[in-house]
């Protein structure tokens, strides 16, 4: 070729020095097409040819380096990289980079901040320097390099961050502020849209954590955690088989999923199919054997079956993870009682007295044993710390009672001669539905079964009231059947949205 | 190029998908061994004739032998090139006929032309300006005013502080050992130092008129974050702009004289918009990852992203929209049908598709056989609408696009999981499931008790053994930490027998010196037939299918009972 030859002209002087940044380009290229092979074959060509000068292909070797796992090598390329030319911000902010990966904060934190005095309107390095911060729990400081990070360019991961530290200092309310200015920002972001329809959710607001789950999906309909998300919700609405449709999709992406199985499980309870609901359940308590919700569920489930020995066991496995859990009890007591240890049954029903404190349906239980057992005087105390509860529960919520609980107690009251003290009608509800959003930061435990009870309350009054009959049709001797298994439902709704959140934010 | 001539299609399968493709096959031959990227592709008729040509810009297969291809037709003409091609253009220099385009490559320093296929003209880029205290450094050594050390000293102080990088020269002699500084400052001193920077990218730009047969710019971005544009007859530059970071991508719009709108996508993972009158960038679009295409449709500025997804912006740096790729993408272009004023995307994914996007609505999926690395669109030969791959092990796969063949939004493939209904793979239960359950509603009691007086015998036995081993010093606890007990479960099942064996283990390599032999404790007789009916059941701990009741020891059936064969469930 004619113009190779003009360059020979000059290498009998002094060899001519090669261009250091021959082949960045082509290192580049090589890079962002993920083919590592064939870019680190021209690094070492290049650095070899430059006596190990060319400081971008360095650059891009740690980079790889890092990207492979290796990240005290890269940290050490990164080095030699700013010791080349100390005035680049970009090298200094890759070797703080590799620190924060490698669990050094504090040093990564000193060495953005050398990056920062050379380039002053980096949100990269801000925003970097926030997480920094959050991992050393300074969540002051974090907040105020997110702000800054956003003040110069605006990016979803800040939003991110900045929604994290709100959610890790506890509060809701500035978290969804963030998000909601987030999405805003990037409305087509399906994290951004779940995350916020997550914590509308948990703060009991089901039409805005409807509107933007809903969102989600519209722009990705396999996004598994806005189908659990939403499909627990129409699960609580009692929507079956919609939400069962959700799921399906859900199951196709992620089929290991233990929420998943569990919810789907659940969804079949509602529509009565207990042993494919036992099959999912089992499936889920396969995938984690641990997950004390599941063992719930599982042992709902085998009581409603009537299978009252697996049930027990189930439940028992459900109280060595979670001891603290009042209805968990109360449901052992039941087992209990149908597996005629009255005396075990008793001893649960204590426990569950003494752990919970909202629940009525567990003093309603155990005064129906007590009743029974013809133990008045106590089942009596038990009415009345149970109208007590109810009393407390008509003012601070406008839940519904489930309608099977309320003809127990009054048959329970009319046998025990106290008459219709209660008022199980309901005063206007109107005034009080506007405490719940007001309550919304407390314990979610008592929101989240809203009008979920009555279907599910129906399915298991139908179940257990199946096989039954026989055994008395009078008004009285009603009650000496052994009592109240239509009467719990409540708490396993209330298991799974939270399972579903709790599964997202672990991510 | 025997190959290419087989312009038929692959034969006879897949005839019936063909027939509802949008494509025809015209070309598919997996040893051309063309090796490249989408920069150095272009479609011209570089002999007036009416025939395009396709001219690439081949890097050689390990990246060593730099060739220029041309293919006409089908025939391959090639010429090596002196340094691997960063891009390959092709431009009208002149407006006076014959209008024949040149074809510039862009490749280490320089730009080389070739007008009917033959060399024309070398362009280099100018040399950087040098640091004047370095040169000043450099000019006192040359006059022996300082000795090399000195001037080590006095380099690396201007290497710490200074905004300009050193000279090569500058930086090697840093590197020098203390006995060769001498030699190296006597070889080199004469030499002015020099700082030469290298071709990235290469785009072209209208010069004054939009035809499509109009005069064109050359615009080359360098590795000294800069871009140029070179007067296409005189070569000069006419523009100089700079940028924060070194471009990567180019994609410009307008004329030059009039009104024209640049941007350059770059390593630090932004894309940069620049105007006519603007020295520096007007706008900037922070990706958070790196760019790995970036292609002008309509108005809109579609950038494709290392983490597997299209985003596309307005000019002023809105973000419209993003889509999520299946797969990393590899090679990015225009597609542009003439015919129907259409514009779309094509992306090159790492899963051996090529996907067609308008905005964010997919056209078109085209299966490969191999990755597609580089790719472009547009007249080939006669034919208008000519699809050209290039494949990662150095193929090239041609494809015509069907005249009657119409985009219409839902082309590609529906996502699967949403078109058909699925099934969900819930477990089936068995007949003996059903049984027991049935077994377990009539006498749960009893299974519930026997379970539990077995539990707290199992207790009671393991307390006894424990007491006992104790008492006769047997010590089956592990004394010291370096040589840990370990203890074995076994489940065994035989002839109607459920037995356990518990086995002790010294974990260490030395046999446990002391302790009991396996002991087999009995528990009971089970139904073979229940093992055998519920296999597809994951067996855990606490599933309550195995019928506790059931043949234990002290339960109200006794082993006693005939049990073999049978896979009788429920009382008797």
């Amino acid at each position: 070729m004619i113009w190779s030859t003009r360059n020979s002209a000059y290498t009998f002087t002094a060899p001519e020095f090669p261009i250091l940044e021959k082949q960045n380009w082509l290192i580049h290229l090589h890079y962002i097409r993920k083919d590592f092979e064939a870019c680190k074959a021209v690094i070492k060509e290049q650095l070899q040819e430059t006596q190990g000068l060319c400081e971008y292909a360095i650059y891009v070797q740690a980079l790889i380096l890092r990207l492979e796992g290796n990240i005290q090598e890269s940290l050490g390329l990164f080095q030699m990289c700013a010791v080349l030319s100390p005035q680049c911000a970009d090298n200094l902010k890759q070797v703080a980079r590799s620190l924060f990966l490698l669990g050094k904060h504090k040093a990564a934190i000193e060495v953005y901040n050398e990056a920062a005095k050379l380039n002053q309107k980096d949100w990269e390095i801000c925003h970097n320097l926030g997480v920094c911060y959050i991992y050393l729990k300074q969540f002051d400081k974090a907040q105020d390099q997110l702000l800054s990070a956003l003040h110069l360019n605006r990016h979803d991961l800040t939003y991110i961050m900045l929604g994290k530290i709100f959610l890790l200092k506890g509060d809701l309310d500035k978290a969804i502020e963030i998000y909601k200015k987030a999405v805003e920002f990037s409305p087509e972001n399906t994290e951004l849209l779940t995350t916020l329809g997550l914590l509308y959710l948990q703060l009991g607001i089901y039409q805005k954590a409807f509107e933007h789950l809903g969102n989600t999906l519209t722009y990705d309909p396999t996004n598994h955690k806005a189908i659990l998300a939403a499909g627990s919700m129409m699960q609580t609405h009692g929507d079956f088989d919609v939400a069962l449709t959700k799921y399906k999709v859900a199951a196709c992406g992620v089929t290991e999923s233990p929420p998943l199985w569990n919810n789907i499980a659940m969804c079949f309870f509602g529509k009565k199919k207990y042993v494919a609901a036992i099959s999912c359940l089992k499936r889920a308590n396969y995938l984690a054997p641990l997950e004390w919700k599941i063992l719930y569920n599982l042992g709902l489930v085998h009581l409603t079956m009537q299978q009252y020995a697996s049930a027990f066991h189930f439940l028992s496995a459900a109280i060595n993870f979670q001891p603290k859990m009042g209805e968990l009890y109360m449901l052992l007591a039941v087992a209990l009682t149908n597996l005629e240890d009255t005396e075990n049954a008793k001893r649960a029903y204590e426990e569950a007295v003494r752990l919970d404190k909202c629940n009525p349906l567990v003093n309603l239980n155990y005064a129906v044993l007590l009743y029974n057992q013809g133990e008045k005087r106590d089942a009596l105390a038990q009415y009345q710390e149970m109208e007590k509860k109810v009393n407390l529960l008509k003012y601070s919520s406008s839940l519904e009672f489930d309608p099977e609980m309320m003809e127990v107690a009054q048959k329970l009251g009319a046998a025990l001669q106290v008459g219709e003290a209660l008022v199980w009608t309901k005063p206007v509800k109107d005034p009080k539905s506007k405490h719940q959003t007001a309550s919304t930061s407390k314990a979610t435990c008592f929101q989240q079964p809203l009008g979920s009870n009555q279907a599910l309350g129906q399915a298991m009054s139908s179940a257990a009231t199946y096989g039954k009959l026989p055994s008395g049709a009078g008004g009285t001797s009603q009650l000496t059947k052994p009592p109240s298994l239509p009467l719990e439902p409540e708490p396993t709704m209330e298991a799974q949205p939270a399972e579903a959140s709790a599964q997202t934010r672990e991510k | 190029m025997a190959a290419t001539s087989s312009l038929q299609a692959d034969g006879d399968k897949g005839k019936s998908s063909e027939a509802s493709s949008k494509w025809l096959n015209a070309v598919s031959d997996p040893m051309t061994n063309i090796h490249t990227f989408p920069a150095c592709m272009a479609l011209a008729d570089l002999h007036g004739d009416g025939e395009y040509e396709l001219v690439v810009g081949d890097l050689g297969p390990d990246g060593r032998q730099p060739r220029l291809k041309v293919l006409k037709g089908t025939v391959l003409r090639e010429s090596p090139l002196p340094a691997l091609p960063a891009a390959a253009v092709t431009f009208l220099m002149e407006s006076h006929e014959p209008q024949t385009p040149a074809v510039a490559i862009a490749s280490g320093p320089c730009v080389y032309m070739y007008k009917n296929l033959k060399p024309y003209f070398k362009f280099s880029l100018p040399p950087l300006p040098v640091n004047p205290l370095e040169q000043d450094v450099w000019n006192q050594a040359k006059e022996d005013q300082i000795d090399p050390l000195t001037l080590k000293e006095m380099l690396e102080g201007i290497r710490e502080k200074a905004e300009v990088p050193l000279s090569v020269q500058s930086l090697r002699f840093l590197q020098v050992e203390l006995s060769e500084m001498e030699a190296f400052v006597n070889q080199h001193k004469s030499k002015s130092i020099r700082r030469q920077t290298v071709i990235t990218t290469m785009t072209t730009l209208k010069k004054n008129l939009a035809d499509e047969d109009a005069v064109s710019c050359l615009v080359l971005g360098t590795e000294s974050k800069e871009l140029l544009v070179l007067d296409p007859k005189a070569f000069t530059i006419l523009a100089k702009m700079s940028l924060p970071s070194v471009p990567v991508f180019l994609e410009v719009s307008g004329q030059f004289e009039v009104e024209f709108r640049l941007a350059a996508a770059c390593r630090n993972g932004s894309v940069y918009m620049l105007r006519r009158d603007s020295k520096r960038p007007k706008y900037c679009i922070e990706l958070s990852a790196q760019p790995v295409g970036l292609v002008l449709v309509h108005k809109v500025l579609v950038v494709g992203s290392n983490q597997d997804s299209l985003h596309g912006f307005t000019h002023k740096g809105k973000k419209l929209w993003t889509v999520q790729m299946p797969a990393a993408i590899l090679a990015m272009n225009l597609l542009e049908q003439h015919s129907r004023g259409l514009q779309a995307v094509m992306a090159g994914l790492a899963n051996r598709e090529v996907r067609i996007y308008q905005d964010k609505a997919l056209l078109n999926i085209i299966h490969t056989p191999e990755a597609v690395t580089s790719l472009c669109f547009g007249r080939f030969g006669r034919e208008d609408n000519t699809l050209i791959m290039t494949t990662q092990g150095g193929g090239l796969i041609m494809k015509i696009l069907k005249r009657t063949a119409v985009f219409g939004e839902g082309g590609g493939e529906a996502d699967p999981l949403l078109s058909q209904p699925v099934k969900l793979n819930v477990p089936r239960k068995t007949r003996i499931y059903v049984d027991q359950t049935l077994r377990e509603r009539e006498a749960g009691t009893a299974m519930h008790r026997t379970f539990q007086a077995d539990l707290y015998l199992l207790r009671l036995r393991a307390a006894r053994a424990y007491v006992q081993a104790l008492e006769s010093s047997l010590s089956p606890v592990s004394v010291t930490a370096q040589e840990p007990l370990k203890l074995h479960a076994v489940l065994a099942a035989e002839q109607g027998t459920l037995s356990s064996r518990l086995i002790p283990h010294g974990a260490s390599d030395k046999p446990p010196e002391v302790g009991p032999g396996p002991q087999v404790v009995t528990l009971g007789r089970f139904f073979p037939g229940a093992w055998r009916g519920t296999p597809q059941e994951p067996v855990h701990f606490s599933n309550c299918r195995q019928p506790e009741g059931v043949g234990l020891p002290g339960a109200g059936m006794g082993p006693s009972r005939d049990y073999t064969g049978t896979r009788r469930t429920g009382s008797p």
